[in-house]
């Protein structure tokens, strides 16, 4: 990367700013430099280099002094929040953000865990990976049963947009012709070991309505040659991805979008920008820059350009949004509907089942894969709901007993030892992924006081479960229990973790509180991602979901990021925007 | 007894090395002086400067290094005592437990060694490998005058040598079997094809 790339103050008025350079703010600097728009990505984090800066790869557990763990100190003092993400550990920690200096309020009663990544390239060196396109049942949902208001989109407004960022990202699974859960342009899939594929063949003889198929995933299982030519490669099943993938073997923004848009020399990154606010323009109804804090100076400065991405994670976007007040929107820019800030939602996960599976005691794998199995939609697709709206898929997958397990044993001496050495019985899980309906009361707001130290109102959170929620949840983990029992499991035991520590945002997909919709008076974003106050304005990431589905979300925000690219850039040029 | 090495990071010529290895590994074609600038901008994580602080007295480290012996012995391989282990537990439990853990395993061994003075009149280490066992065996099975409070006492104890052996060097790499590249994932492998289990995760 070149230096001069990255700037700090500069009078230059762009064509694009994109605020956020996680996997929505990458694909939008990629879209909108290869479309020929200057551009300048403002990111609050610090630079992270492909390769470079990720300290944490390699290193094997006993070269860590605490083998992972992180002292407790560290983690009381600046962690307490960030420590609960499963991905967080000590190779880690430096990719997530420090909650001393990221506060935000919550209730008592409501607990939010709010998982951020503030670096170039935010959560995209964080996330889990799995990549799902959403099916018109998801589109349809709202409009279905009345939560919420209908999406203004449907599949078909989408499904080319989900070819062209799978392309390029990279996105292994199997095809399997299932309408709930449309195929994606895919490389070849992971490999199921010998219990997946006989968990596979005991669930679909007993149920045709319920099919367990290997996880998507945005892992170069086999790279094709334009990754070959981003510098990208094969997945080594190493599972050090959350250290940072010197292979580029996943889809990161450093991996995969920043590389495309720095070769268009249409690229500007400006780091350590904390952006405070939208400037807006009455005269024009236009948005004609942002108000930047410096992360470490605290100095203030403004960029300009001639149109807006807000890509700065759901509630990152949602607090800029809500600290952007002027006259003409003194609850927040483009809040005339004053749905800004409402329906929040995170996915149902912390509820599943697991079993232990006889035999296969010669069987084994080799490698950290990437993915595991799922089990697509079936309670409200092809199965009825016994007493909740909305479904849920199951994530899934057979492993070995290892010494974490193992270990757990009673005896002692070159027994107990002996015992750990050879790999246990197998053990098969289904574990939930839940849709949460977008209601009203869950939002954000700004604190009326409290502040963090560059001067920004902190985000005040109200969410939590609704009964609905707690009904799904019941129903993943009681649905879970009796298909593993029917299949001949043993010692099958039951789990809704959620009850005592899973609380909203640990899942890790808020979504909603900028919602598209059709009707400028109840939604923020029209079907475009466009502001419908303010037409040069576009929101791109998690903020703009009108319902949450059941799938993760990331993938559909790289479509829908390509997609509002394209009509943004059409706009410019017609002289609309 | 040594802690494990210091990772490659803290050392600039082995870091280089390491990174020319990966690269070689992705088919990367690195000039000499890109490694070396890449070698030199890369900042060791600030965990290798942290102090040596400790948890245990000498005596008490002892007991820990006769415990870790005795529930992971050298066989054909290490056992806990070559990997360290007592000296991880001494410092890991410093930096990483709560003080009620730490509570919890300092009374674990003051009723380990309080139970060889009742029962055997002596201190736990001076005891004979049997007589050691058959108070283990008691506490992990809360018999004897053992109490439920006790076995959960020993279960924390052996967690952390089972955590301190597995994540060493020696624990994960002879054995258990590791690849730190596999080069992918076969869901058809046989066990036989490595005789035992893999160290897991990292």
């Amino acid at each position: 990367m070149e230096k001069n790339i990255y700037i700090i103050k500069t009078q230059e008025v762009f064509d694009a700013i994109v605020v956020g350079s996680g996997i929505a703010g990458g694909w939008a600097a990629k879209e909108l430099t290869e479309k020929g728009l200057k551009t300048l990505l403002v990111e609050r984090g610090r630079p992270v280099e492909h390769r470079k800066d990720y300290i944490g790869e390699g290193l094997k557990a006993w070269q860590m002094p605490f083998r992972g763990s992180v002292e407790k100190a560290l983690v009381d003092e600046q962690h307490y929040v960030q420590k609960k993400c499963y991905a967080f550990n000590d190779a880690t920690k430096h990719f997530f953000g420090n909650d001393k200096d990221f506060p935000y309020s919550t209730p008592k009663d409501k607990p939010f865990d709010w998982i951020r990544g503030n670096q170039l390239g935010g959560k995209s060196l964080l996330w889990h990976r799995q990549s799902y396109r959403w099916s018109d049942h998801d589109f349809n949902s709202n409009a279905r049963d009345g939560e919420g208001v209908d999406w203004p989109i449907r599949y078909k407004d989408i499904e080319q947009w989900y070819d062209k960022v799978e392309l390029h990202a990279g996105i292994s699974g199997s095809k399997e012709n299932l309408e709930i859960l449309p195929d994606s342009q895919f490389l070849p899939p992971f490999e199921m070991n010998p219990v997946e594929k006989e968990m596979k063949a005991r669930i679909e003889k007993k149920w045709s309505t319920r099919k367990l198929i290997i996880g998507r995933t945005a892992h170069l299982s086999v790279p094709a040659s334009h990754h070959l030519a981003q510098g990208r490669l094969q997945c080594q099943a190493r599972n050090e991805c959350q250290k940072g993938c010197s292979f580029g073997a996943y889809f990161s923004t450093q991996s995969s979008t920043l590389p495309s848009a720095l070769a268009t020399n249409n690229l500007s990154i400006a780091t350590n920008s904390i952006v405070h606010s939208v400037i807006y323009d009455p005269k024009t109804n236009r948005a004609t820059g942002v108000r930047v804090i410096d992360a470490e100076t605290l100095e203030t400065r403004e960029y300009f350009a001639k149109v807006i991405f807000l890509c700065a994670s759901t509630l990152g976007t949602t607090q800029i949004m809500l600290n952007s007040v002027s006259e003409s929107f003194p609850t927040g820019i483009a809040n005339s509907s004053g749905a800004l800030g409402h329906y929040l939602m995170d996915h149902l996960y912390g509820a599943g089942a697991m079993g232990r599976v006889e035999g296969f005691e010669e069987d084994y794998y080799s490698g950290r894969r990437p993915i595991g199995l799922i089990m697509p939609r079936f309670r409200d697709y092809n199965e009825k709901n016994p007493n909740f709206k909305r479904g849920y898929f199951y994530m899934a997958g057979a492993q070995r007993a290892s010494w974490e397990q193992l270990g757990t044993g009673d005896g002692f001496g070159a027994e107990f030892k002996a015992n750990i050495r050879q790999p246990g019985p197998w053990y098969f899980n289904l574990s939930g992924s839940g849709e949460m309906l977008p209601r009203y009361e869950n939002q954000v707001s700004l604190h009326p006081t409290l502040k963090d130290k560059w001067g920004m109102p902190q985000l005040h959170i109200e969410c939590s479960f609704s009964d609905n929620d707690w009904k799904m949840m019941e129903d993943i983990a009681d649905t879970a229990a009796n298909m593993l029992e029917a299949i001949g499991l043993k010692d099958v035991k039951k789990d809704i973790r959620a009850k005592r520590d899973w609380h909203p945002g640990l899942s890790i997909h808020e979504m909603g509180t900028a919602r598209m919709g059709k009707d400028p008076k109840t939604s923020v974003l029209n079907g475009w991602n466009q502001a419908h106050d303010v037409p040069n304005l576009f929101v791109t990431d998690g903020a703009c979901m009108t319902s949450s589905a059941s799938q993760n979300p990331s993938l559909t925000y790289m479509a829908l990021t390509a997609r509002a690219a394209d009509y943004a850039v059409q706009q410019l040029k017609l002289g609309k925007i | 007894m040594n802690l494990p090495a210091l990772p490659s990071g803290s050392d600039g010529v082995s870091r280089r090395a390491a990174l020319k290895q990966l690269a070689l590994a992705c088919g990367l074609a690195l000039s000499a002086s890109s490694l070396s600038a890449l070698a030199a901008s890369f900042s060791a994580p600030t965990d290798f400067s942290r102090s040596k602080k400790t948890l245990l007295t000498a005596k008490q480290l002892e007991l820990v290094r006769a415990l870790g012996d005795i529930i992971i012995p050298a066989t054909d391989t290490p056992g806990a005592v070559a990997a360290g282990v007592h000296d991880f537990i001494n410092h890991y439990t410093a930096y990483c437990a709560s003080s009620a853990e730490q509570q919890q395993l300092l009374a674990t061994l003051a009723r380990i060694e309080s139970a060889a003075h009742d029962e055997f009149k002596t201190a736990f280490t001076a005891l004979t490998n049997a007589q050691q066992l058959q108070l283990l065996n008691a506490m992990e099975q809360a018999q004897n005058g053992f109490s439920q409070a006790d076995r959960k006492g020993l279960k924390q104890l052996k967690a952390l040598v089972v955590f301190g052996y597995y994540t060493s060097e020696p624990g994960a790499t002879q054995e258990l079997a590791y690849l730190a590249i596999p080069g992918g994932y076969k869901g058809n492998f046989k066990l036989k094809e490595i005789g035992r289990a893999w160290a897991l995760n990292f």
